[in-house]
């Protein structure tokens, strides 16, 4: 379909004004850091060669394996959900996780909103307009949020957030809230589809073309900025490509305009329409890669699939997402072949990380430090307040204070995750900030949810084991909370916090909840969340 | 009142003297390592104009008629911009800058980069922060090294002080060595030490596995070791900075200006700080973006220079403006610019030559991309700093880029370069507390049985004092320096031995 004329804007036209942008970028300051989706394709059908044979795999399938792939794919697994995966096998459960998920529903009727006439709108018009798409951006934090918690033993939720960092757009930049919901709901809804129509979802939504100026960009003197990262983020790599390369591909991808919502791209011919098409868009001969014609953009992302770094690079980043900072680089070799073979479908490249022996090496077990937004919606989900009502607040303060705000990432690159997450200031609020989550005392703001003891307690407890219940409890809290097992000198201190001298045949998990054992439970808890170990997975 | 005033007024209540960091004046449980030149009273900020700043707009060619060719839409009108020489002009919101320039405190590197700039943001910050050439990728930063090279048992045995401190949230690159990071981040001084402390847990678990995840549990718990030891130091550093501290704007990069000013009033002696500001990415529209930002830059750095001034710490300071490249010269249809190669570098100081260091751009001379000649390493302005501002020897400085660069004389040679080690082992390990109250412990090591003497000299080289101590025996010594009889001032403290003598600035502060 294509969308009505009258809309289409270019930031050399004033979009959406220079006096609406100054406002938004000026309120952004102030208090945001303090789509066009074709039909779904069905997956298409693994190559039989190209399948696993997941029972032939050397793999043990118990409890330190299980809870290795599932604190690296969803957020906060409990005990429950580690048995479950545990019964129902390897072959079973992967596919479980990586399966296609219903489009849920969004989180507003705003995201259909159409686009204001700036031209025609006082100052204090235009502030009740800016305020309004903030007020929608934390609306759309705390459903996305509530996503990851309710996420169940499906990947989904934290594939989305991996596109949503490969693809790195942020929302000051991009200013309309419908164009950053298009951009998310097409990282859900392709997020194990096929890559290349990822690409292009991506790179002809609004929130690209803004984010890196594609839209306005024209033949006379293009700009390079989508042309090089293009490249350097979404599909080769740097040093792949030469200064030549930016510049023909920037003189391919002129022409195309968003006005925030709609774009003047047509994905069935793949052309633009409109004036800025035919005047702006550069239909001369361009020499790219070593192949000279009169490519359009979707020619250059055809000709990058094409060289064989592309898939190496995707693999690259899903391996340091899912599994470690430092890659394998034979592992991503044969990765790669998996992602190429497979005409770049991204399910089985995961089912082949996620079912490689090389996965479930103990070494990579603990070596991830948790972003703190699974982090910290995790540590809900173990203590079991995820029903409770979600403090958005107390959110927007966890995201501005350790570095990670949903749908701001720092710049193009996304979030590097690891060792970055971790400095002299965010660790000690790490630590302090989800402790708040039990003794309310946070830095920042109030924190009010109430916390119930016994029952987290009760969680903890196995089904037909008759070692003391304390002991049970301690032992899951390990296996949650902390990302290397304990030794038997943190074991044994641990025991002592919750005991504090009893014995413990004396702990008792039916005593009443104002009983002084649990505010020793309170105090194992909050030791734990202090231990180093406890950021990571 | 004038903002001057208001600060001389508020330096009564600094020289009461009642400021000084307690943890400075007790000996507390702290590390007292200190032999390195580092450790002068010197200190280097560095502010990383993050995403490529236009250097042909902050300091424009303005006689230059293929400038205004080439940037038909966003050339800075040559009215409009502020002539410094016959030939360059600062853009209209670097007012302060003229200023500066006038006053000498100011020094301008023509055409800083490297050879074959790299145009990727990412890879060319890292070719900044770790010092590497074009086709070289490291894996430490230059400071990292540099840190790690004069203070060979870092982490174990740290300065007493934090050795930088940076305000990015990212684990910086400069600042890495190879197992470890010498770069703390602060954001809010005041509260730090509560919540660090108020979250630490001395650690029981103490073996570390020999896994991938063991060494992340290492970093992390090595960083919160770190932390903790440094955040009671910092906090009373901030506390006990005059209260009638200046007023900052209130933007990242005048936050930044005021947390730094507060840490160097209150006696902090961390020689490195690593600013940022954010949004020098200039594609599009970049006339408002650009001059938004150079307007917050040089407010906050205006601010922090008076108040330095007022305080007399100004001579002790440069501030050096770094960004991973500049931009290109001809612009591009969205009324920006693309990224570019070469750039001015600009430092601020009132111990420094100002001036312009190199030859104005050549606007039709450009590399195969359309970009400037580089006329300077990055790697020379890095080197001339450590060797002329911390006086540290040739040999040191080669190591840390595995290279030899030319000096550039921005900065005159530093005076007090003596090393800290003489010959056959003797070595002046520290004085401590420095800057002192009422009196600073010196401690030597003598590699053999010696007769020793103890002089205190002012500042220009005049004995006041001198004790003999006789004999002593091989060994590490301490020796009490007494100041309650002078006043407050800087002063040179000398262990000399037969045949050999070391010195080291002392501050004393009443």
């Amino acid at each position: 379909m294509v969308p009505s004329l009258n809309y289409i804007k270019t930031s050399n036209d004033n979009w959406p004004d220079s006096q609406a942008k100054r406002l938004h970028k000026k309120f952004i300051n102030k208090h945001w850091k303090q789509v066009h989706v074709e039909e779904q394709k069905p997956i298409t059908d693994l190559n039989p060669q190209n399948r696993f044979n997941l029972q032939a795999r050397d793999i043990a399938w118990d409890i330190p394996s299980v809870s290795h792939l599932l604190k690296r794919t969803v957020t906060g697994p409990n005990i429950e959900e580690i048995n479950a995966f545990i019964n129902n096998g390897m072959e079973t459960s992967i596919q479980g996780l990586l399966a296609d998920q219903e489009p849920p529903s969004p989180p507003g009727a705003w995201v259909n909103e159409e686009l204001p006439d700036w031209s025609s709108l006082s100052s204090d018009e235009r502030q009740a307009i800016i305020q309004a798409y903030y007020n929608r951006m934390r609306v759309f934090q705390k459903w996305w949020a509530k996503r990851m918690m309710n996420g169940g033993l499906n990947i989904t939720e934290v594939m989305t957030l991996f596109w949503h960092s490969y693809f790195a757009s942020a929302y000051s930049k991009v200013f309309y809230p419908q164009a950053m919901y298009q951009q998310n709901n097409i990282f859900r809804t392709l997020c194990m589809g096929n890559f290349k129509d990822l690409l292009r979802q991506v790179t002809f939504g609004p929130a690209m073309m803004i984010w890196l100026d594609i839209s306005g960009s024209r033949k006379e003197a293009p700009n390079e900025n989508f042309a090089r990262e293009l490249m350097e983020l979404f599909t080769l790599g740097v040093d792949n490509y030469s200064q030549s390369d930016v510049v023909a591909a920037s003189h391919a991808f002129t022409g195309y305009v968003t006005n925030g919502v709609e774009t003047n791209y047509d994905f069935d011919t793949m052309e633009g329409w409109g004036y800025w098409w035919t005047d702006w868009h550069d239909f001369d001969d361009k020499t790219f890669m070593g192949q000279t014609g009169p490519w359009t953009g979707d020619d250059i992302i055809n000709m990058l699939l094409d060289r064989d770094e592309c898939a190496v690079h995707i693999c690259k980043k899903l391996y340091k997402w899912f599994l470690y900072d430092h890659v394998d680089l034979d592992f991503i070799d044969g990765m790669a072949d998996i992602l190429r073979s497979n005409n770049y479908e991204i399910k089985p490249a995961l089912e082949y990380l996620f079912s490689s022996e090389h996965f479930y090496d103990p070494t990579f077990y603990g070596s991830n430090v948790q972003n703190p937004v699974q982090l910290y919606l995790g540590t809900i989900k173990t203590l079991k307040m995820e029903e409770q009502p979600f403090d958005t607040n107390y959110f927007t303060e966890i995201q501005n204070h350790l570095d990670m705000i949903l749908f701001e990432p720092p710049d193009v690159n996304g979030w590097l995750g690891y060792r970055t997450w971790i400095n002299s200031n965010t660790l000690p609020l790490r630590k302090a900030m989800i402790c708040a989550l039990i003794n309310h005392e946070s830095p920042f703001g109030s924190f009010g949810n109430y916390l119930n003891i016994p029952s987290v307690a009760q969680s903890l407890v196995n089904d037909n084991d008759d070692t003391y219940h304390i002991i049970q409890i301690i032992d899951n809290l390990v296996l949650l909370f902390l990302g290397i097992e304990a030794n038997e000198t943190l074991s044994e201190q641990l025991l002592n916090i919750a005991l504090d001298g009893a014995e413990p045949y004396d702990w008792n998990i039916s005593l009443p909840a104002y009983h002084a054992q649990w505010s020793r439970f309170e105090d194992l808890l909050m030791y734990m969340i202090r231990l180093p170990e406890f950021q990571l997975s | 009142m004038k903002r001057r005033d208001f600060i001389k007024s508020s330096l009564a209540l600094y020289a009461l003297g009642s400021y000084l960091p307690t943890a400075l004046l007790g000996s507390k449980n702290r590390f007292s390592y200190r032999n390195s030149n580092i450790d002068s009273d010197r200190i280097v900020i560095l502010i990383k104009m993050n995403g490529g700043n236009d250097g042909l707009n902050t300091l424009i060619p303005y006689q230059n008629s293929s400038y205004y060719q080439q940037r038909p839409a966003i050339a800075i009108p040559s009215e409009q911009s502020l002539p410094i020489t016959d030939t360059l002009a600062f853009h209209p919101a670097l007012e302060n800058w003229q200023t500066f320039f006038e006053q000498q405190k100011l020094a301008i590197i023509q055409g800083v980069g490297y050879a074959d700039g790299n145009l990727s943001h990412f890879r060319s910050s890292d070719i900044w922060d770790t010092g590497s050439n074009e086709d070289i990728e490291l894996t430490t930063g230059w400071l990292g090294r540099l840190l790690e090279l004069e203070y060979p048992g870092f982490p174990d045995y740290a300065p007493e002080h934090p050795l930088a401190i940076q305000y990015n949230s990212a684990n910086l690159l400069e600042f890495k060595t190879e197992t470890s990071n010498t770069g703390l981040y602060l954001y809010d001084p005041d509260t730090m030490y509560s919540i660090i402390s108020g979250n630490y847990i001395d650690n029981l678990n103490s073996d570390i596995p020999e896994t991938f995840g063991g060494d992340e549990l290492a970093f992390i718990r090595e960083l919160d070791h770190m932390s903790f030891n440094y955040s009671q130091i910092i906090s009373e550093a901030a506390q006990n900075a005059p209260n009638t501290i200046m007023n900052y704007p209130d933007t990242n990069i005048g936050q930044q200006f005021r947390i730094t000013a507060r840490l160097i009033a209150g006696g902090l002696t961390t020689p490195f700080y690593r600013f940022y500001q954010n949004g020098y990415d200039t594609h599009v529209e970049q006339l408002y973006s650009h001059e938004q930002l150079l307007s917050n830059l040089s407010d906050a750095l205006n601010v922090f220079f008076d108040e330095m001034d007022a305080l007399e710490l100004l001579d002790r300071i440069i501030i050096v403006t770094t960004s991973e490249f500049g931009r290109r010269v001809y612009e591009n249809a969205s009324e920006g610019t693309d990224h570019g190669t070469s750039a001015p570098v600009f430092i601020f100081g009132s111990n420094l030559n100002g001036g312009v260091f190199g030859d104005d751009p050549d606007l039709t001379n450009l590399d195969d991309n359309g970009n400037l000649q580089v006329q300077f390493d990055y790697r020379q302005i890095y080197t001339t700093i450590m060797k002329n501002w911390f006086g540290l020897n040739t040999n040191t400085v080669d190591q840390v880029f595995n290279d030899n660069f030319q000096t550039i004389p921005f900065l005159d040679e530093a005076l007090y370069s003596q090393p800290k080690t003489g010959p056959n082992g003797f070595k002046l390990n520290s004085v401590y507390p420095n800057p002192f109250n009422s009196s600073t412990m010196i401690s030597y090591t003598l590699p053999k049985d010696h007769s020793v003497i103890i002089r205190l000299l002012d500042i220009r080289g005049r004995v006041l004092r001198v004790t003999q101590l006789g004999k002593q025996k091989a060994g590490i010594h301490l020796f009490k320096l007494n100041g309650r009889e002078l006043p407050s001032g800087s002063y040179i403290a000398q262990v000399e031995i037969e045949g050999s003598s070391l010195t080291q600035k002392i501050i004393l502060i009443k």
